[in-house]
């Protein structure tokens, strides 16, 4: 297409491309390179990774790390887990935010501002762990996965960037919609949230992330070790040494390294294998077409 | 078609929010007793080191409770989130009726004298296996006398110089057995080629980066004990001050400082992560350890792992060294591990209290003892004579459970269960030799004059004073300041705070004789 | 630029304030039925779990037992702000932590933007997505991953990058302990962990940039850079505004884990900001009391700059969040 070839075909836009690509290259493995370390890690024996300092592939390829965690049914039950109560939060999470969101995104709805600043408020400041724990304990949740969602629902900020982009979008595709009959729940639904796929990507992406890395609300929450999470085995296994100033109990070692790793990558691969699937809502020109049609 | 596509998606996630309500997670919390002193079940939260909690029905459970004569209703909770999870366990109502408690962290000294907990002083002697033949350990793991739980017991003597054996032998050198002979081979080791490579490329000591506060234990620390500093607490005419304020200390810092200046330890040491203490050992960076003797038996692994053949060659263990004064000033460790206590909200009269002792005194009988810290004969070990003899191919989670469990031991009158055999013939002797020289190290321990005591200013501020001249130390070796620069922070933790700490301490010392 | 004073003036009339429109309340309510329907969840989320909990800020006035509760701890009233204001340190923290943010906002904050920029500009799709996945993976490794692999990196006589960058100058720096070189290590350590996720919300709004106007800016002749400039940033600018007023709330945020792992007794001096302060002294006091008044301390604080930074925005006719 002639335009295309216009817009890039230029000295400087061909030099500028070749720069581009190698530096945003670069930077992508500089950001993937120690990510592979750990994964090498998790796949050498103790003794390479104690001799050897950093390193991206193993010498001694040992699968001894993962053996013990996959063979552990109760990593497994939490590999489930997390994976359900990402799933559904995530959903539950979403819905909440984009429905309120909605509104306030409306300038002329009467209260407005006062929500809003009630809303911004609470990001930075909030009640604490423990009358949170309270709350939760009242209504009855403890020990459900719902202390898990319910809690932390509506992130304001979310809450306030889907806010922005809703305003942003061209108010004829409102006013086309409520010619047609259709009240703003129907508009909310049928044209607003198509049209947002971008900032609703983003959005799932934020959330699950959110509810996949929680560990504190597992904790405080869960009580039944059936219901642990991933998170919490990630902790055990990589807190423990580090950040510990007690003195470590002498009857234990620290967990071996290589499964210290092995659980940073089973813990964290399957959300890195999220954002793939929502790249395709990140495509460019979502509104050509709407605002013509 | 999209819709329909959504339709289905959007069903199978109300259907699993719908399954998630249904799976509220496991049976209740199990026996509320009401107020007779029959009890059903006894709840516990204990915390477990290991990455996986045991799980719910598995033989070690099933011998515990028939032992106990009660249900057993175990709370497991994360190592590394447990001060969080008690303090919100007792800010919430479902309070077990015994928690195990990690340490005399401030929090809970609070918590306890505010009335959280109750005072087993006067009781734990009416219990056979609960009243405990290290007093000195019960009085040092009580707050200022009153003894609020059941503790933990851990060997009281730890502390060793683990040593290269190969770089020993290659040099013509002895274990060290003074401070003066440490100097001597950390020295022959960082000059003198012990590995016969060829290069410079070895040190004497490693030592880490030490987070924690000044007399937790630190290679620092222990080399100050072995100078006659004392251990945290030590007397001066007849008063009770801190270790950091006496003569011996500053010589003992100053011979930190040598080993430093000359070469003779890791140039990182002030950033050097713990977590890969090992590893310059086995690299062949590093030639000595100072920690817990215990280390000796991982390291022998790791060398067991790469050179199976000749693995007893690497490792030897020395004592605890005699100072430059010519005593042997041997570091102990407090004795405990946190202990069991009984919280008053759920164990509310007497009678209670005593039902549930009694279930405790038989959770640390001989009986359950083995099962707590070896786990179930024939399947997770055999005996050997006394002996326990791991049981390689017993079930993982049941070798973890093992661990866990043994968080429950109190061990107040010795270690109830079997000792480990080693896997082999060396390392048997290996640990023999670090256990007759834990026992004969002991009879030089130099305790802590004011582990049972806590300063209500050391409660407010004592972490952060703690800072000062630990930072200072280290401060002062690195060179970024001067003598004067030290003792100048020891004047200002004292005026900090430092001298109201003095006081008190001394003060409840007095009230307690 | 049709297309643009459009969108700036659909924009504006948004944020009209509702007192200039004609009728009367009642007719307003049941004309907004739907949308106030669609707010009730979210109304009792916020009162149920963020202010509900609030009124346990009252234990910043008082000395939290866990075990007594609430209600029976007994009152200090302004002691733990007494304290916290009144140490030698505070001064200190403020500097550090202050410093702290200021170095993020003025260098990472812009990067993630360029970065995004940059993003866009790649026109190879597989490229595009695969150099994304890759950046955003750091955001995912813990603060211990992320200082173990800085020991490593930056060891004293072994570290790759301590030879590399001690080579390069000439000196004998070294990176872990020398006070003058923490900022550096902490601010490089927050653009590796956090640039790449942070331009995933770039990337959204770059997506909903219309693209007729490139079309139309490429016919009147504009350059490359200049459709950046005149096109791509001031469709950005709304979501850049908004994400830079609450950045401003969270100025005195600094993260405890990542300060404290990189803290040793040697860059103290430098290291300490208000979080690991308020750790140690949780430790010490246990104290819940102590954390939440210096809590209550941040709000205020990150509340004023809040609206502050809003104001300043709408000056500039920009939307900022009211």
């Amino acid at each position: 297409m002639a335009r295309e070839k216009y817009r890039f075909n230029t000295p400087a836009g061909r030099v500028f491309d070749v720069f581009n690509v190698a530096l945003l290259v670069a930077l992508g493995l500089l950001a993937m390179l120690p990510f592979i370390y750990v994964t090498a890690g998790s796949f050498a024996t103790e003794s390479e990774l104690a001799t050897r300092s950093f390193f991206l592939w193993p010498e001694t390829f040992s699968l001894r790390a993962y053996e013990s965690i996959l063979t552990s049914p109760a990593f497994l039950r939490a590999m489930i887990t997390t994976i359900a109560v990402t799933a559904v939060g995530t959903v539950v999470q979403l819905l909440l935010t984009a429905s309120m969101a909605y509104p306030l995104s409306k300038g002329n709805l009467p209260g407005r501002r006062l929500m809003l600043s009630l809303i911004v408020f609470t990001m930075v400041f909030s009640g604490g762990m423990i009358p949170t724990f309270l709350m939760v304990k009242d209504l009855g949740l403890l020990n459900t996965y719902w202390a898990l969602i319910l809690p932390a629902a509506i992130n304001p900020f979310s809450l306030i960037i889907i806010k922005n982009f809703f305003q942003q979008l061209p108010a004829e595709l409102e006013e086309s919609a409520k010619i047609d009959g259709a009240n703003e729940l129907q508009t909310l639904w049928s044209v607003i949230l198509p049209l947002s796929k971008p900032v609703l990507a983003t959005f799932a992406l934020f959330y699950a992330v959110g509810i996949w890395n929680d560990f504190m609300s597992p904790l405080l929450y869960l009580n039944d070790n059936s219901m642990w999470t991933l998170q919490m085995f990630l902790r055990q296994v990589t807190v423990a040494t580090d950040l510990s100033i007690i003195e470590a109990d002498p009857s234990q070692l620290p967990p071996a390294q290589g499964v210290k790793f092995a659980v940073i990558v089973v813990a964290t691969l399957p959300i890195l294998l999220f954002y793939p699937f929502l790249q395709k809502h990140f495509a460019k020109g979502m509104l050509i077409g709407s605002v013509k049609g | 078609m999209q819709h329909r596509r959504r339709l289905t998606a959007f069903a199978l996630l109300t259907a699993g929010a719908v399954a998630l309500t249904g799976c509220t997670g496991g049976g209740g919390d199990g026996g509320d007793t009401g107020e007779s002193a029959e009890l059903d079940t006894l709840s516990l939260m204990v915390p477990y080191l290991v990455t996986n909690a045991p799980s719910d029905d598995n033989e070690i459970h099933d011998a515990l409770e028939e032992i106990a004569g009660v249900d057993l209703d175990i709370t497991w909770v994360p190592n590394s989130s447990y001060g969080d999870k008690t303090n919100i366990t007792l800010a919430g109502d479902d309070i077990p009726h015994v928690m195990v408690i990690q340490g005399k962290d401030p929090g809970f000294v609070r918590n306890a004298e505010a009335g959280a907990f109750w005072d087993l002083t006067e009781y734990l002697g009416d219990y056979p296996n609960l009243t405990t033949t290290f007093p000195e350990v019960q009085q040092a793991a009580s707050v200022n006398g009153k003894v609020y739980g059941i503790f933990r017991a851990r060997d009281v003597m730890r502390a060793a110089v683990i040593v290269r054996k190969d770089w020993l032998e290659n040099l013509g050198l002895e274990l060290p057995e003074t401070t003066e002979d440490l100097y001597e081979v950390a020295k022959a080791f960082s000059e003198q080629d012990p590995d016969g490579n060829g290069v410079d490329d070895t040190y004497g000591i490693i030592i880490p980066k030490w987070p924690g506060a000044i007399g937790t234990s630190s290679p620092y620390d222990v080399i100050e004990t072995w100078h006659g500093a004392g251990n945290r607490w030590t007397e001066r005419d007849g008063e009770l001050v801190p270790n950091f304020t006496t003569d011996e200390w500053l010589e003992a810092v100053d011979y930190e400082k040598q080993l430093i200046d000359e070469g003779l330890v890791n140039p990182d040491y002030a950033t050097f992560d713990s977590a890969t203490w090992n590893e310059p050992f086995l690299n062949g960076k590093g030639g000595m350890i100072i920690d817990v003797h215990s280390r000796a038996g991982v390291l022998m692994n790791l060398f067991k792992e790469s050179d199976p053949e000749n693995f007893q060659n690497y490792v030897d263990v020395a004592g605890n060294l005699v100072g430059p004064d010519g005593e042997l000033y041997a570091h102990p460790t407090t004795g405990y591990s946190g202990f069991l206590a009984i919280p008053k909200d759920k164990v509310r009269t007497e009678a209670e209290l005593r039902a549930v002792l009694e279930v405790l005194d038989k959770l640390n009988s001989a009986e359950a003892g083995p099962v707590l810290n070896n786990g179930i004969e024939g399947v997770t070990y055999t005996l050997d004579g006394e002996l326990a003899v791991p049981v390689d191919d017993a079930p993982q989670d049941l070798k973890d459970a093992v661990l866990s469990y043994s968080q429950l031991g109190m061990n107040v009158a010795g270690f109830q269960g079997y000792l480990p055999k080693q896997a082999s013939a060396y390392e048997q002797e290996m640990y023999d030799k670090r256990k007759a020289i834990e026992a004969s190290d002991l009879e030089s321990a130099v305790y802590d004059p004011a582990a049972a005591f806590v300063s209500q200013t050391y409660v407010s501020k004592g972490a952060q004073l703690d800072t000062i001249v630990s930072d200072a130390r280290i401060q002062y070796i690195a060179g970024q300041i001067d003598r004067k620069g030290l003792t100048d922070a020891v004047a200002l933790w004292r005026s900090s705070g430092g001298d109201d700490i003095i006081a008190e301490i001394n003060e409840l010392a007095a009230q307690a004789d | 630029m049709v297309v643009l004073d459009r969108s700036v003036a659909a924009t504006e009339a948004l944020v009209v304030p509702p007192r200039k429109r004609r009728a009367g309340v009642r007719v307003h309510f049941t004309q907004f039925k739907w949308l106030y329907l669609l707010l009730v969840p979210g109304i009792i989320y916020f009162a149920l779990f963020r202010y509900g909990p609030m009124g346990g800020a009252i234990i910043a006035f008082k000395d939290y037992v866990p075990f007594l509760g609430i209600a029976d701890s007994p009152w200090v009233g302004f002691a733990h702000f007494e304290d916290f204001f009144a140490s030698p340190d505070f001064p200190r923290l403020l500097a550090n932590t202050l410093i702290l943010a200021l170095l993020s906002l003025v260098i990472a904050f812009p990067l993630t933007i360029v970065v995004a920029l940059l993003l866009n500009e790649l026109r190879l799709n597989i490229l595009k997505r695969s150099v994304q996945t890759l950046i955003y993976i750091p955001h995912f490794l813990s603060w211990t991953v992320v200082a173990s692999l800085t020991y490593l990196l930056f060891a004293l006589d072994a570290g790759p990058l301590f030879h590399a960058i001690n080579g390069l100058l000439g000196t004998d720096i070294n990176f872990l302990t020398d006070p003058a070189w923490f900022r550096p290590i902490i601010v490089l350590q927050d653009i590796w962990k956090n640039t790449g996720w942070g331009t995933i919300i770039f990337l959204a709004a770059l997506a909903s940039v219309d693209q007729e106007q490139y079309e139309a800016a490429i016919i009147d002749g504009a350059g490359r850079f200049q459709r950046v400039w005149h096109i791509t940033l001031p469709s950005i600018m709304p979501t850049v505004v908004v994400m830079l007023v609450l950045q401003m709330g969270q100025v005195l945020n600094t993260g405890f884990e990542q300060i404290y792992l990189m803290t040793n007794s040697l860059n103290r001096q430098v290291a300490d900001v208000f979080d690991t302060y308020v750790y140690f002294m949780g430790i010490t006091q246990g104290s819940y009391s102590y954390s939440t008044a210096v809590g209550l301390f941040k709000a205020v604080v990150g509340v004023i700059l809040i609206f502050g930074a809003n104001w300043l925005a709408r000056r500039f006719n920009q939307t900022g969040i009211f």
